[in-house]
């Protein structure tokens, strides 16, 4: 009985020293790793760029580690606050451009003023971009790509219908286009002349800013949300009456589930109004349709006004390093590895627009990124409000959207509602 | 004296990593309800105390008494069809023979084994607008024209198909609970009856019931607490971004917190819910026993 009471307490202690080893061994590489926490954009279309940037910041720093771990759109605000209060929050963070303002305002990120020189091309950042990591005259973050919107279209398709592939000059010559692929293909309930999923805001509001209207206007020191002015309820009109006479797509989805590139290389559907990696994403040989290659064009979205194109929204992503990191002189070695010239040229290449004007000639030269390139010339973009975030988050946009085209609100109501939650949302001062 | 204190020594253990585990996050939640906390607190870890302001704003708010009413007649439409139809089939359970009583169990025992996140994305795809297969099972039915339909277009369709989920993942308990009590009937009462000329329903519900009565009170509360805090279902249907016209009470609170950042508000949200569950079934549970005692 005490052989076998010894026997087990010496185990005991040997348990209770392994996991005191094991538990502090991570303690002890924590300072050799850095954590970088980008979206599942760079993981599906431009991940080489992500390695060379990686392999190049260890030759620089041997025997670091880096953790690139990718998140969606949809949760990464969560999880990135979940993290800032739990005190594991990465050393990189990829934000989009809609969303800094927010995270400046609360004291989230570092300060890079100081080091603004020493990042690749600062000197020729896109000027919209570098607005989107300034807070106070300070920089908090570094660009890394912008991204407009064009209509991309299946130019075999349209040859089929009639229609001519030279890009459509006005909104009225677009929808006319529209309705003749409808006519030729529309007995096939699943086809759409323009794939418009309910809940894609960014591609609705273009309507909203082409007819004079915004989303909403900073007036007497306080924010006002604009959707119901008359110029903007003439904007959502006329969007419902496109989506509803081209658009087979569902009114309560989003342009992302399914994502509209992958039901556009099913071969049903006519045009879609996408980013620039959005078509090479739908010849991907696994998840899309590489017999289209060849087939496919892109033309920015007309106006209504005759020659002129849509505003389109300026997108784009920018990385920021978090107040609570402790590398943060590792973390700005990989952003530089990570933005620097010839990273920048193969992100480009993917079909998105580079952080620098001095490499916009990449763009202009492919025919396969020249329409977005084009058509970021007429951009929009969210009011600059420190709370715009959390419009976003709230869905205000999406639920007017959905209400509109399925027809369970009028277009007058639902814009009221949205505004008055936009004026809400955007003046709280908690 | 040894005697008198054994059992509270024995059960000072469990209700140590009861308190831990449970006790601590909800004086932690109460404590967050009366404070403002966004972003800003978050990062810097402290809170700012406000009283009861944020009990002031949700009680002022007409989007929460929507949302309270929604949550309670959606509660009430799960766990009466859970109970009904989870009855029934035990009481089919006890009447068939040995090999379909095994299929069946086994059937029940599969779909409660299945985690819950992996079932829901199943039945969305089930449902989905373009290449649903009910959409297309429907429409193959000649029981109308069913192709590109939006289950969730309008939320009465849309919460039907969802409380259909729930009621599927619902039922294997309860039934097998109450299979299990069935059991327990004795078959002499049930023959009696039968012999005194009693129908189907008569026996049901002068002997079975009554002796069951136990089991059907804490199988209807804990199906109300649950249904009545369900979020996987709602949040995975509407594909993570619910419209605020499918808005429960667990979303709200949810979007509150995380979606918005007012984690304070968030809060106050999750205590008026669990307040709400404890009153109901509380008054429920005493109700019940109060017959029980008049017997």
């Amino acid at each position: 009985m005490r052989r076998r009471l010894l026997a087990a307490a010496v185990l005991v202690v040997l348990l209770a020293l392994a996991a005191i080893t094991a538990a502090s061994a991570p303690a002890k590489s924590q300072a050799d790793s850095i954590t970088v926490w980008l979206m599942v954009d760079a993981q599906n279309n431009w991940a080489d760029a992500v390695q060379a940037a990686t392999r190049q910041f260890q030759q620089q720093h041997p025997g670091v580690d880096v953790n690139v771990q990718y998140q969606t759109w949809g949760e990464h605000q969560t999880k990135f606050d979940a993290a800032l209060a739990g005190g594991n929050a990465p050393d990189v963070k990829e934000l989009g451009n809609t969303e800094t303002v927010k995270y400046m305002a609360n004291g989230a990120l570092a300060d890079l003023t100081a080091q603004k020189r020493s990042f690749p091309n600062s000197a020729t950042w896109l000027q919209g971009l570098t607005e989107s990591v300034t807070f106070n005259g300070k920089l908090y973050g570094v660009p890394y790509y912008a991204g407009a919107r064009a209509v991309i279209y299946r130019t075999d398709l349209y040859r089929q219908a009639g229609v001519s592939t030279r890009a459509p000059q006005s909104l009225d010559q677009f929808v006319t286009n529209g309705q003749k692929l409808m006519k030729k293909f529309g007995t096939d309930r699943n086809f759409s002349a323009l794939y418009f999923p309910g809940k894609n805001w960014y591609a609705s509001m273009s309507f909203v800013y082409d007819y004079g209207g915004r989303i909403a206007r900073f007036r007497n020191n306080r924010w006002e949300g604009a959707l119901n002015s008359p110029q903007a309820i003439a904007g959502l009109t006329k969007l419902k009456s496109v989506v509803l006479s081209l658009s087979r797509a569902s009114k309560t989805g989003d342009e992302a589930n399914p994502q509209q590139a992958l039901v556009f290389s099913k071969g049903k559907v006519g045009s879609f109004i996408g980013n620039g990696w959005e078509w090479p994403y739908s010849l991907d040989p696994k998840l899309g349709n590489p017999e289209l290659a060849g087939k496919i064009g892109a033309y920015p979205m007309p106006s209504h006004i005759k020659g002129r194109y849509m505003p389109t929204f300026l997108g784009g992503s920018d990385l920021v390093v978090p107040a609570t990191s402790k590398n943060r002189a590792l973390a700005a070695d990989w952003i530089k590895a990570y933005t620097d010239t010839a990273s920048m040229t193969s992100i480009a290449k993917a079909g998105n627009i580079p952080n620098t004007t001095s490499l916009v000639a990449i763009n202009a030269a492919k025919p396969t990124l020249a329409p977005f390139a084009r058509a970021a010339k007429y951009s929009w973009f969210v009011p600059a409000a420190k709370n715009w975030a959390n419009v976003e988050s709230a869905n205000v946009l999406q639920n007017m959207l959905v209400s509109i085209f399925t027809g369970r609100s009028s277009i007058k109501s639902a814009a009221d509602r949205a505004s008055s939650q936009i004026t809400q949302i955007l003046n709280e001062s908690r | 004296m040894l005697r008198g204190t054994a059992p509270y020594a024995l059960l000072l253990p469990a209700t140590a990593v009861v308190a831990a585990v449970a006790g601590y996050p909800l004086y932690l939640l109460v404590k967050l309800s009366f404070q403002q906390y966004g972003l800003q607190e978050l990062i810097a870890h402290k809170g700012v105390w406000i009283g009861t302001a944020n009990y002031a704003e949700i009680f002022h708010d007409r989007q929460f008494w929507e949302v309270v009413a929604r949550t309670v007649v959606f509660t009430a439409a799960c766990v009466s069809m859970t109970m009904l139809l989870g009855t029934l089939i035990a009481l089919l359970l006890a009447r068939l023979n040995a090999f379909m009583r095994f299929l069946l169990t086994t059937g029940l025992v599969l779909v409660w084994a299945m985690p819950v996140v992996v079932a829901v994305n199943i039945w969305y795809w089930m449902v989905d607008y373009e290449f649903g297969v009910l959409n297309w099972l429907l429409t193959e039915l000649h029981l109308g024209d069913f192709e590109h339909h939006d289950w969730f277009v309008s939320p009465w369709s849309g919460f039907a198909i969802i409380g259909a989920v729930i009621v599927w993942g619902a039922i294997p308990f309860v039934t097998i609970t109450l299979y299990a009590g069935l059991t327990q009937v004795p078959r002499e009462l049930v023959e009696a009856a039968a012999m005194d000329g009693a129908g189907v329903l008569r026996t049901f519900r002068d002997i079975t019931f009554p002796i069951l009565k136990p089991l059907f009170v804490i199988l209807t509360s804990l199906s109300i607490i649950w249904d009545f805090q369900v979020f996987n279902q709602v949040w995975i249907m509407r594909d993570q971004r619910p419209t605020s016209d499918y808005f429960v009470m667990s979303i709200y609170s949810f979007v509150e917190s995380f979606k918005v950042s007012q984690y304070g508000l968030g809060a106050a949200i999750a205590i008026v819910m669990v307040l709400t569950m404890f009153a109901v079934t509380f008054v429920y549970i005493r109700q019940m026993v109060r017959m029980g005692d008049l017997r």
